[in-house]
């Protein structure tokens, strides 16, 4: 027996909403002036984005979940042409299910991928926002992560781009997409949170 | 019938014997850099290779560039639909040609001294030619083709050495089975152009073969992943692993050439592959979609037909099909290697099958995937830095007489958790690296 879902996104018209946002971030030049969040907005964003890195980098995993809508997504696609998520296999799409289904599965003590861990320490740069449609919030920011597991040293790279909305005046993440600069490359272990 | 044996030199040459014994490996077969170095040329170079899948060049002047055993190649399809494959080196001075990863073109230009060549390698000019003289032949100056090119139902293959035996002798039994795994539903073509996940492992790249074939391994390598699974949907697909699975209707088969065949559908697929898929995202909103669009009885066969094939099937060397994937492990060192785990969708069915295909293709990889090369490069460590303890061990149901011919094929079939698949594959490397080695003794005059 399958439960009852609480996913109800991932249907034809999702992927059809995913394909306008890629479009947006593709083409995106300079911010639109009437687009550009209040400073106070941003200042409440920023937090959050550093609370997130907190919460990555110690690996605490279920508060990170919290910070997920009902119906987030976290993605890491495995090009950098923007392609149909429709027709295009990612390093990971998950629905807010197999978000927790993967944390459950750190949770297990049976994860040899992280047996130990990969430490690491998330820096984020060039935070801009843009205020999108239905009062969704769209932010963008760089980031560099040092990585550290066993003997094995390297940092990940690239920028995110994060859909907010605002849930009982708590902004939640509606979609992470973790776009490293080097996505179509061979990846070394990648089980860790980005 | 020809086969490989027809193709040595007689003499018997064996310099890897003292690496084998009854039912171990010396772990110099996976760290030592001078076999590595050996293998590239005696058993890349001397068998077939998967090198692409047609799909991937599907149109006139496509073209993919892809290092196969080592050897930068270029995959080209010319206008009249023909298959090329010829190295990615330029005649002149050696410098790498194209270098970009695909694409459309009439032709490469080397961006060293501008030789241009056509989409099927040819050269067509050479800059201030007449500086060659009058004896230069621009045909002499091609991009050199591999020796042998030929498909298998989209699967292109290609031999650096001239004397192998035809592609479906190579196949053999193993052509079966892939058109199982290609004919399921209605027998949409499968198609190649999904992307992939390039996976790099600091491990040999048998150390990957090995696992690709190794049915013991998943209720513990894979604990985490199946405990989540059943803790939250029960009775799913690789539930069947928490019990002894070597008393299920699952099996490992010797397919002969050193390929192997590991077939998880007697319960992957009993009843219903999509009832006992887990879930992806997408999986209650797709499929009722479908069932709206199409009714039940139409909807759940394409459904079934979407799911992981229950199939390993492994052709030696380098082409691994598992799932809706296709693997291709790529040597780059004795402790490097690139396994490319290339999705697949097929053409003609509603998009929200491959959309789903390609939410269940990413399922395997993040949350299984990830553990075996956490314990790939564990073993590379290990075999690496101990001297003292020399042996890998691959003797399961060697000595439980439990085999048996499988009266429907004559192949032969051992238990699920066998390493059958290890001693098939080992077998078949003695014998091309034996090969390999009496013909560069040959070859150099000393024998």
């Amino acid at each position: 027996m399958k439960p009852e879902t609480k996913t109800t996104s991932f249907d034809l018209a999702f992927y059809d909403r995913m394909a306008a946002v890629l479009n947006a971030w593709k083409h995106l030049g300079e911010i639109p002036l009437d687009k550009i969040p209040p400073h106070g907005m941003m200042e409440e964003i920023t937090r959050l984005l550093y609370l997130e890195s907190r919460l990555i980098d110690q690996r605490r995993l279920r508060e990170w979940l919290d910070l997920f809508a009902a119906d987030g997504a976290y993605w890491i696609p495995a090009d950098v042409d923007y392609r149909d998520p429709r027709r295009t296999i990612a390093w990971e799409f998950n629905d807010r299910r197999r978000l927790e289904e993967r944390v459950e599965r750190l949770e297990t003590g049976q994860a040899y991928s992280q047996i130990p861990p990969t430490r690491t320490v998330h820096l984020l740069s060039n935070i801009e926002g843009m205020l999108a449609d239905d009062g969704l919030l769209h932010v963008l920011c760089n980031f560099h992560i040092p990585a550290q597991r066993g003997q094995d040293h390297q940092a990940r790279s690239g920028w995110c781009g994060y859909i907010f909305r605002k849930e009982n005046k708590h902004w939640k993440i509606v979609l992470k997409r973790v776009n490293l600069f080097d996505a179509d490359q061979p990846q070394s272990n990648l089980s860790f949170t980005l | 019938m020809t086969t490989y044996s027809d193709h040595l030199p007689s003499l018997d040459h064996q310099p890897y014997q003292h690496l084998f014994k009854p039912g171990f490996v010396h772990r110099r077969l996976y760290i030592d850099e001078d076999i590595f170095q050996q293998e590239l040329l005696y058993l890349y170079g001397r068998t077939w290779l998967y090198i692409a899948h047609e799909s991937e060049i599907a149109n006139p002047n496509d073209f993919i560039t892809r290092r196969v055993g080592g050897r930068p190649l270029i995959i080209s399809r010319h206008a009249t639909g023909s298959i090329h494959a010829f190295f990615n080196r330029c005649t002149h001075r050696g410098a790498i040609v194209c270098r970009e990863p695909r694409g459309n073109t009439k032709g490469f230009i080397c961006g060293y001294h501008a030789w241009t060549f056509n989409i099927t390698g040819e050269c067509t000019s050479v800059p201030l030619r007449q500086g060659y003289g009058k004896s230069f032949n621009l045909a002499q100056a091609s991009l050199q083709p591999v020796a042998r090119l030929e498909s298998y139902r989209g699967f292109i293959f290609a031999s650096y050495s001239k004397d192998v035996p035809s592609l479906t002798e190579h196949l053999g039994a193993a052509a079966r089975l892939i058109d199982q795994w290609l004919d399921r539903g209605e027998k949409e073509p499968v198609v190649v152009q999904n992307g992939a996940m390039p996976f790099l492992v600091n491990a040999n790249w048998k150390t990957i073969y090995d696992n690709a074939g190794d049915g013991y391994h998943p209720p513990f390598s894979h604990e985490s992943m199946l405990k989540v699974f059943s803790n939250r949907y029960g009775d799913v697909d690789m539930n069947y692993y928490g019990s002894d699975f070597d008393k299920s209707p699952m099996y490992s088969k010797n397919l002969g050439n050193g390929h192997t065949f590991l077939d998880q559908r007697p319960e992957m697929h009993k009843l219903s592959a999509w009832k006992r898929q887990h879930v992806m995202p997408g999986y209650e909103v797709m499929e009722n979609a479908l069932i709206e669009k199409y009714g039940e009885a139409h909807a759940l066969p394409m459904l079934d037909a979407s799911t992981g094939s229950g199939m390993n099937l492994n052709i030696f060397p380098n082409l691994l099909i598992i799932g809706n994937q296709i693997q291709m492990p790529e040597p780059l060192a004795a402790n490097k290697t690139l396994l490319t785990w290339f999705a697949t969708s097929r053409e003609g069915v509603p998009e929200e099958i491959n959309a789903i295909r390609m939410r269940m293709q990413e399922d395997f990889p993040s949350f299984g995937e990830v553990d075996d090369s956490a314990n790939f490069e564990a073993c590379q460590e290990g075999m690496a830095s101990i001297p003292e303890m020399a042996w890998i061990d691959i003797r399961r149901h060697q000595d439980t007489k439990v085999g048996a011919l499988d009266p429907a094929d004559q192949l032969w079939r051992e238990p699920m958790s066998s390493d059958l698949h290890m001693r098939t594959y080992w077998q078949r490397w003695q014998e091309l690296m034996n090969a390999g080695a009496t013909r560069a003794l040959v070859e150099a005059g000393v024998a």
